[in-house]
């Protein structure tokens, strides 16, 4: 306890010392002459965080990171839970299919798969005399939501899986059956273990969104390869810095909620 | 179904395998209705395992297993062990309450849940267990702000309330402090008093001597001697027995 207090002190120490640096450095390039390409940065901002110049309405940029991070993990979510039930399933040959495919998801490389959207999806397909057509977008979307998917599937086991296999053994004898068991007694305890597991790879999904640029989706790392491209070399550090911290502050905080939620749920009984 | 003696559980040779390890070598015990059968013997010789045998938790490779009507070892199905499940309740070291639950949910879901008895019934029920248990006023306490006696205690009334004819006890105060193990035996005691068929594996050799109708010592998967408590603590007959008392006792 008492070394944990200390730790956790100079944690909080280390931190300010290199906010502190951070800031000094900020106000010492300020004066070298920063300052303008700062300005610069600030007067394209409405476009690096909406795509859009000077009118605030959606067209890409970071809004498109957050849209794209958002609409995966809701279809990730999805996808996850159907595979962790496949993993979970009596019938072996489902876990088995669900285990292979969900192995290969976990271990290809986002970039990869996101490229292989672009050549897997066409351009268009014709259903029932309607023509749809998958954007650039669209093609993120799935290529990011399906190593999530296997991601959270993976979560989805391991939660279940960490419950005491005493638990099992009780309600059994007590007369509940498999459904019921998991129903009642397996999931809302692994519930609650799978929600900063969860929060965490949203985290981690938000921050590969950046990795969309090689679908052409307009999200705001391609805006930096783009519209921004003419701006002068120094101008682009600048640029480059702002949107790194764009992220950061996107998903430090939501790692910091998942992991005091993780620290709660192990206080848990058992 | 006819049983083949008037016993309420009749074992007969259970052997089983776990891997190539054979841990129960052929297992006979009978246990009559409203006996006290106490089950000791050192660490591994399958003293859990055999309780597990007897409600199904583990199937079994060989031999023979009743419990009043029902022929557990022909029942191939979980959903066939239900009925079986209802007339055996197990408590067990771990306690293994359902964390999520209060001390009274705890209690009161499987009656609700697995049984359909009405709930308003079941809680009046399970209040009532709660104060026979001596944790009256604890009923809407969560498993993880009571102690281990408590939780044990609990765990008890939780076996009490699907109303059973039998209760397996497996080594319920191992994990206890040795201020809680009286409590939770005292529970015990008042069980077997009221005539409940009990069937506990137990370290505790004075509270076995105490409430056993019959004691039986199990070593490396047998039974190796099974007399009534005096018998078997004063002029133990096997000299591994004799070895197990002279290092417990
Ligand atoms: N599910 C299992 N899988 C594999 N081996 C098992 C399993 N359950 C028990 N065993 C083995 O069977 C043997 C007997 O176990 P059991 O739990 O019945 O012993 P015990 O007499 O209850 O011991 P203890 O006093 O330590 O609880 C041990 O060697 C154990 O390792
Ligand atoms: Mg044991």
């Amino acid at each position: 306890m008492l070394t944990d207090t200390r730790y956790q002190r100079r944690k909080r120490l280390a931190l300010l010392a290199i906010l502190g640096a951070a800031i000094a450095w900020i106000a010492f390039d300020a004066l070298l002459g920063g300052s303008a390409e700062w300005a610069r940065v600030i007067s394209r901002l409405p476009l690096l965080l909406t795509g859009s110049g000077p009118a605030w309405s959606i067209q890409g940029g970071f809004a498109f990171n957050v849209l794209m991070g958002m609409l995966s993990m809701a279809i990730a979510t999805l996808l996850g839970l159907l595979m962790g039930i496949a993993l979970l399933a009596r019938n072996a040959w489902l876990r088995r299919g669900a285990f292979m495919i969900m192995n290969f998801l976990r271990n290809s490389p986002w970039i990869v798969l996101l490229f292989a959207m672009l050549y897997l999806l066409p351009h268009r397909v014709e259903l029932f005399g309607t023509t749809l057509s998958f954007s650039p977008f669209f093609k993120a979307v799935v290529g990011l939501s399906l190593p999530t998917a296997a991601n959270f599937a993976e979560i989805i086991r391991g939660a279940v899986g960490s419950v005491h296999s005493g638990q099992w053994e009780s309600a059994r004898s007590l007369g509940y059956g498999t459904a019921q068991i998991y129903r009642q007694v397996i999931l809302p305890q692994a519930l609650r273990r799978m929600i900063p597991g969860w929060m965490n790879l949203y985290a981690l999904l938000m921050i590969a969104t950046a990795l969309a640029t090689v679908t052409g989706v307009q999200e705001v790392v391609t805006l930096l390869r783009t519209t921004l491209a003419m701006e002068s070399e120094t101008a682009l550090v600048y640029f480059y810095l702002t949107v790194l911290l764009m992220f950061f502050l996107y998903c430090y905080p939501i790692a910091l909620l998942a992991r005091r939620l993780e620290n709660r749920t192990k206080g848990d009984a058992i | 179904m006819t049983a083949r003696n008037q016993s309420l559980i009749e074992l007969d040779g259970i052997r089983k395998s776990f891997g190539g390890n054979e841990v129960l070598k052929g297992i006979s015990l009978n246990v009559a209705k409203g006996e006290a059968v106490c089950i000791i013997g050192p660490s591994g010789s399958g003293k859990s395992t055999i309780l597990r045998c007897i409600n199904g938790l583990i199937p079994i490779d060989e031999g023979f297993v009743r419990v009043g009507k029902h022929r557990v070892h022909e029942i191939r199905h979980e959903r066939g062990m239900r009925p079986l499940r209802r007339q055996v309740a197990m408590v067990f070291q771990q306690y293994n309450l359902f964390p999520h639950r209060t001390a009274l949910e705890n209690v009161m879901m499987a009656p609700v849940q697995v049984l359909k008895h009405d709930p308003g019934e079941v809680r009046e029920r399970a209040i009532a267990l709660m104060a026979k248990v001596r944790l009256a006023g604890k009923e809407s306490s969560y498993p993880g702000e009571l102690s281990g006696g408590q939780q044990q205690r609990v765990a008890i009334a939780r076996a009490l309330a699907m109303q059973p004819e039998i209760i397996l006890f497996d080594e319920v105060t191992a994990a206890l402090d040795p201020e809680t193990v009286k409590d939770v035996l005292t529970t015990i005691r008042e069980l077997v008093e009221e005539g409940m068929t009990c069937l506990l594996v137990t370290h505790e050799m004075r509270f076995a001597r105490e409430v056993a109708d019959r004691v039986c010592f199990t070593d490396h998967g047998l039974i190796v001697e099974s007399a009534p408590p005096a018998a078997l603590f004063d002029t133990p007959q096997d000299p591994r027995t004799r070895e197990f008392l002279s290092q417990v006792l």
